[in-house]
């Protein structure tokens, strides 16, 4: 399923690379690896067993860069395809928005051929897709090699569904591209109609004044050149023209949130509505829409838990002892260590400098007899910082454990 | 159900001010936690949003990878009899990773080193799942009637055919 993350500013649409076992899928990826310049790609991630078979599937992310405003990602899988590895290839293929199946042109693979096919169709349907809407793309791999169905043969054993296809040789490249673009266009189509026919409430425009619509702003006729002109987060664009949008609005968290200590937000400083220029007129006018808005402040948060130990000052402002057990007498010796005192370090004492071996052992169970006695905190010569810290800790947990 | 009404029902919609609230609630937890880094992706991959120290990973691959480890102990878990495994853990020399499954269709990962110890860690992440579970289910009851709203134009796939001929044309 396209995940449009409007937060981010991003579309990001799954791919998946199906087909025989030994079909070519991962080469149709590695030769995408190979030939996308290595700006617009991640890594190509491949979970494959010591004979270089597929395990569990293959996986590259290519940045097609900025599609109307949004940062659009394709995420390219193969699957494994031996007949063995369904249950992987059903879980890689869940949330496809697309798929390129790689047939294997010789004559000897064309029962191969159907019987993935239809494992492809079985699977989509676990998935509640149907493979007559979902996107597919089919490519004749393997054209280079001597044994193999002609074009004919194959359009018509194979491709029932009249899906595009095209030739290929994966080893060389051939192919390769123009199968994957057809298919991308494909999703990329199809996310858009999807969006246009289902709605996108994800970023409602008033709220966040980076989705111009007919409902908030007028300069709606041109909803793509605005588009392009929202500032984005991760990527910033530079200087990009604006010839239809106003610039008084600069991005920045607008006043009118009324979200006093709004947190700083690392990836986006929510946009201003480029086109209304204004943010505040666009942003009540939804207010009736959203009525939730205004109670963002008095939400249920987390921010109280009030039990919770803060942080211990003592240990905090103290510098950091590299842990010497036997330096404290008594049981409590390992407990008074661990957490806090790590968790306030800056400078990362090895974890196993010197501590006994031994010691490590037993540690859970001393700490467990800690635990369980009430007593043991309480004992007389405990250093003062460390019992208040204890009690609150407890406190902490029993409370949770009622809640 | 028609299509698109079960499209609509599926997606994972987040309004700004759930963001808002999430943002609060992972910076909170990474706070108390002293954990490196958390990541809250959906059960397909894709990251939602993600806190603290991530300028050395690559986050398209590993939100993949965790999804994907979970699906596939998914699988293992109902293979025992169980419905699904709600927490990993992966214990690494350094860092180590644990996921906890938020609500049904969001997961949790937090990426955290010798600084603090797992015990913290997942007494934390588990009040944080809580809460952000809360967090989407409010957001859940929000959507039901969803403003209708037009936001992909036809230049869409337009402008993104004209960066597909840009990225594979001269490759081909």
């Amino acid at each position: 399923m396209v995940q449009f993350n409007f937060f981010r500013r991003e579309v990001n649409c799954k791919i998946v690379y199906y087909g025989p076992g030994l079909s070519g899928k991962t080469t149709n990826l590695e030769m995408v690896f190979k030939r996308t310049p290595s700006t617009s790609r991640g890594e190509l991630t491949s979970i494959a067993t010591e004979q270089d078979r597929t395990l569990f599937f293959d996986f590259m992310p290519i940045d097609l860069g900025n599609v109307a405003g949004m940062k659009t990602k394709l995420r390219l899988f193969t699957v494994p395809g031996q007949v063995f590895y369904n249950s992987t290839r059903k879980l890689v293929l869940q949330g496809a928005d697309g798929v390129i199946f790689i047939a294997d042109s010789q004559k000897s693979k064309l029962q191969e051929n159907l019987e993935s096919l239809k494992n492809l169709e079985e699977n989509l349907k676990i998935h509640k897709m149907d493979i007559r809407t979902t996107p597919l793309v089919i490519q004749w791999n393997k054209r280079d090699l001597p044994n193999i169905l002609s074009l004919e043969e194959l359009e018509k054993k194979i491709n029932y569904l009249n899906v595009p296809t095209f030739e290929g040789v994966a080893m060389t490249g051939e192919g390769v591209f123009p199968t994957l673009k057809k298919c991308a266009a494909l999703v990329l189509e199809f996310v858009s109609k999807q969006a246009n026919m289902t709605g996108q409430p994800a970023y409602n425009p008033g709220m966040t004044g980076t989705m111009p619509s007919a409902a908030s702003v007028q300069g709606a006729s041109q909803p793509n050149a605005a588009m392009q002109n929202i500032p984005q987060s991760n990527v910033p664009i530079q200087s990009i023209p604006q010839p239809n949008a106003p610039m008084q609005a600069q991005a920045s968290t607008p006043p009118s949130f009324g979200i006093p200590n709004a947190p700083t937000v690392p990836q986006a400083a929510f946009p201003v509505n480029p086109i209304a220029g204004n943010y505040a007129p666009s942003f009540s006018a939804q207010i009736p829409q959203q009525p939730q808005m205004p109670k963002i402040p008095q939400m249920p948060q987390m921010p109280q838990m009030p039990q919770m130990p803060q942080m211990p000052q003592t240990p905090m402002s103290q510098p950091i002892q590299s842990p010497q057990p036997q330096q404290i007498p008594g049981k409590m010796a390992n407990f008074q260590n661990p957490i806090f005192k790590k968790a306030s370090s800056t400078v990362l004492p090895p974890r196993t400098q010197g501590i006994e071996p031994q010691e490590d052992f037993n540690m859970g169970q001393r700490e467990d007899e800690a635990l369980q006695s009430q007593e043991v905190a309480a004992k007389p010569g405990m250093p003062s910082g460390e019992k208040p810290l204890f009690k609150k800790f407890k406190k902490f947990l029993d409370e949770k454990n009622k809640g | 159900m028609k299509d698109d009404d079960r499209l609509k029902l599926q997606r994972l919609v987040f309004y700004k001010e759930d963001i808002l609230l999430i943002d609060k609630l992972l910076n909170t937890f990474l706070k108390r936690s002293q954990a490196k880094c958390a990541i809250l992706i959906d059960k397909e991959g894709h990251m939602i949003t993600v806190h603290g120290d991530t300028k050395t990973y690559d986050m398209d691959t590993i939100c993949t990878l965790l999804a994907s480890t979970f699906a596939a102990t998914r699988e293992w878990a109902r293979l025992l009899g169980e419905e699904e495994f709600s927490v990993l853990f992966h214990q690494g020399k350094k860092d180590s990773i644990q996921v906890a499954l938020v609500g049904d269709r969001t997961l949790l990962a937090v990426i955290f080193d010798e600084r603090t110890q797992l015990g913290l860690v997942r007494l934390m992440s588990n009040e944080t799942a809580r809460k952000l579970d809360e967090v989407f289910q409010q957001a859940e009851k929000r959507r039901v009637n969803p403003v209708e709203t037009e936001f992909l134009g036809e230049g869409f796939s337009d402008s993104a055919n004209k960066l597909l001929d840009d990225l594979f044309g001269e490759n081909s």
